[in-house]
């Protein structure tokens, strides 16, 4: 009866893939395929009209450039730092708020609301902090240093503001998967341990934490994948500078591609950031599954 | 009663304890929202006093200089035609996917998976030159056209897991009673799915409302910018103007606050399914 109704709308079936079929292959395979893919083996530069197949020079020349290496290891320093940061923060946060709490919603709504605002937003919000409160507050505090201290000002403290703010930024974020792993801890198996006298941080490093290693993973994967395309929040807070010292993956290809032109050498660069991304991707997609066979 | 006494003081301290912590957590957003009904110079004199009088003039003023009423009709304009536009072609190609032949679908969605991974960084150069020789730059149109592409896979993904849940026999009982294809679609099964279309819909809506990215790259034209790139561009050509500048962040922040208190539910479930599924 199925087979028979559905055969005989089959066109009708077909034509309802097609305008979310093309607006995606126009927005982001055809551009990826036809655009970035074939423009990495290319001479070329947004200015100009002609191209000229180079091969693989785009690609030998990214091992040499000392910025764009630079940007690959201010990335991984980026996502190391925040990585840890965020999912420490965020799981001490989520034990907090598993217990009864009064308020509770409340509370979880001011973790969480920094990961809605726009990134430029946030690093804007905190460029204030940093020029405006923290000044004032180290002035009040008689701590000279703290206040004279420019944070932009040297590739140590910028680097330092950018993984500070995306920190601030990821934790709600990571909160809501560590409540939502917490969850689904039986409460039988807490309480019994509760009884045989596994109580305060014996019971977070015995029970909690064994059991939520598929949180664990899940959150580590999101924040690996999250901080290779950090733009938004070094763009707006840093520019990238001073001297190029926080400038990411994805801030280079950009200022490559928008503020010098070298379109075909970007286009390599965007390639390479792919595989990266796509590598994690792959990874995470086979942890997951992994997890779900568990249940 | 002494233990349950003990409890409820120890249920206080915790409650009040992360209370506080949330608070300062939140402190950054408080600060920048006190500041905003401050003067300059008393912002100046001191960014963590509280206002000495409800002083309005910075919003006033930041609404006019940094011509909000452009610019936030470009960007409800942009997030809203996204928002349906997206939702309606994720939720077509989803119910065609879950209706044709397994071989053949099984392919498309593996595309659309694949999508997935693609950062938008990496695409950004060739859809910048995309949009110019297909005249989509410079048009609110074309920031809709680019949203809705990216996003329909994350929105085919999610309408074709929970489809998978609704029983067939509910679509054939309504083809009994003389339903057509087209009707069954929108009248019993899309009212069905009523809950992942909000999510959906709220998500969306941030990543529309958030972007900076994609209208910095299409949008040159000064009265078709959006809210980010508006506050960006006023950034870096007024540095010393402060409480224009809170302001605007200030007005910038409330609207995606507001749909957060009003979609709480949704925004957190649909981000926990986002992270599980990509």
């Amino acid at each position: 009866m199925s087979d028979l109704l559905h055969k005989k709308n089959q066109k009708f079936y077909y034509l309802l893939i097609v305008p979310a079929f093309g607006l995606y292959m126009f927005a982001l395979i055809i551009p990826l395929a036809l655009g970035t893919i074939p423009s990495s083996f290319q001479k070329w530069s947004l200015l100009e009209q002609d191209k000229t197949f180079i091969g693989f020079d785009n690609y030998i020349k990214l091992f040499s450039d000392a910025t764009f290496l630079h940007s690959l290891v201010f990335t991984i320093v980026l996502a190391l730092f925040t990585i840890l940061g965020t999912n420490i923060i965020s799981f001490f946060v989520a034990l907090l708020l598993d217990n009864k709490v009064y308020g509770k919603s409340i509370t979880r709504s001011f973790f969480f609301i920094p990961n809605i605002i726009s990134g430029v937003i946030v690093a804007f919000v905190w460029s204030f902090i940093f020029t405006g409160a923290i000044p004032t507050i180290a002035d009040k505090l008689g701590m000279i240093w703290l206040a004279e201290l420019s944070w932009f000002g040297s590739g140590g403290t910028a680097a330092f503001t950018v993984i500070l703010v995306s920190i601030w930024q990821a934790t709600g974020f990571l909160m809501i998967l560590y409540i939502a792993g917490l969850q689904t801890i039986p409460k039988d198996v807490v309480e019994a341990a509760q009884l045989d006298g596994c109580t305060g941080f014996r019971k977070v490093r015995l029970i909690y934490i064994p059991l939520l290693m598929p949180t664990f993973t899940i959150n580590l994967f999101v924040s690996i994948a999250g901080a290779f395309k950090a733009f938004d929040i070094p763009l707006a807070l840093t520019g990238g500078g001073p001297f190029k010292s926080t400038q990411t993956v994805a801030l280079n290809i950009y200022n490559d591609a928008f503020k010098t032109y070298q379109t075909g050498y970007a286009s390599a660069k965007s390639v390479i950031l792919l595989l990266i991304v796509a590598v994690i991707a792959i990874i995470q997609l086979r942890v997951t599954r992994k997890r779900e066979v568990q249940y | 009663m002494k233990l349950l006494k003990k409890r409820k003081t120890l249920l206080w301290t915790r409650s009040i304890m992360s209370f506080l912590l949330g608070v300062l957590f939140m402190m950054p957003v408080f600060l920048i929202i006190m500041n905003s009904f401050k003067p300059n110079k008393e912002i100046l004199a001191s960014f963590i006093s509280l206002p000495k009088s409800l002083y309005i003039d910075n919003f006033v003023e930041a609404l006019k200089i940094m011509n909000f009423n452009i610019v936030f009709r470009n960007t409800i304009l942009v997030t809203v035609f996204t928002v349906l536009l997206t939702c309606v072609v994720s939720f077509l190609c989803a119910y065609g996917l879950t209706h044709i032949k397994k071989k053949f679908s099984d392919k498309i969605y593996l595309l659309f998976v694949l999508g997935q991974i693609i950062p938008f960084h990496t695409v950004m150069i060739s859809v910048a030159v995309l949009a110019a020789k297909t005249h989509l730059n410079n048009s609110l149109l074309g920031l809709v056209i680019f949203n809705s592409g990216f996003f329909t896979a994350f929105g085919v993904m999610t309408y074709v897991g929970f489809l998978k849940s609704v029983p067939r026999e509910l679509e054939e009982s309504a083809a009994l009673d003389g339903c057509g294809p087209a009707r069954t679609m929108i009248q019993i099964i899309f009212p069905l799915l009523k809950s992942t279309t909000v999510t959906l819909a709220v998500l969306f809506f941030l990543w529309t409302w958030n972007d900076y990215l994609l209208p910095s790259i299409l949008i040159g034209e000064e009265k078709l910018r959006t809210i980010t790139v508006n506050l960006y561009v006023f950034k870096s050509a007024t540095n010393a103007q402060w409480n224009l500048l809170i302001a605007g962040l200030t007005v910038s922040m409330l609207p995606v606050i507001l749909v957060y208190i009003v979609a709480q539910k949704f925004i957190t479930s649909g981000l926990t399914a986002g992270a599980i599924k990509s």
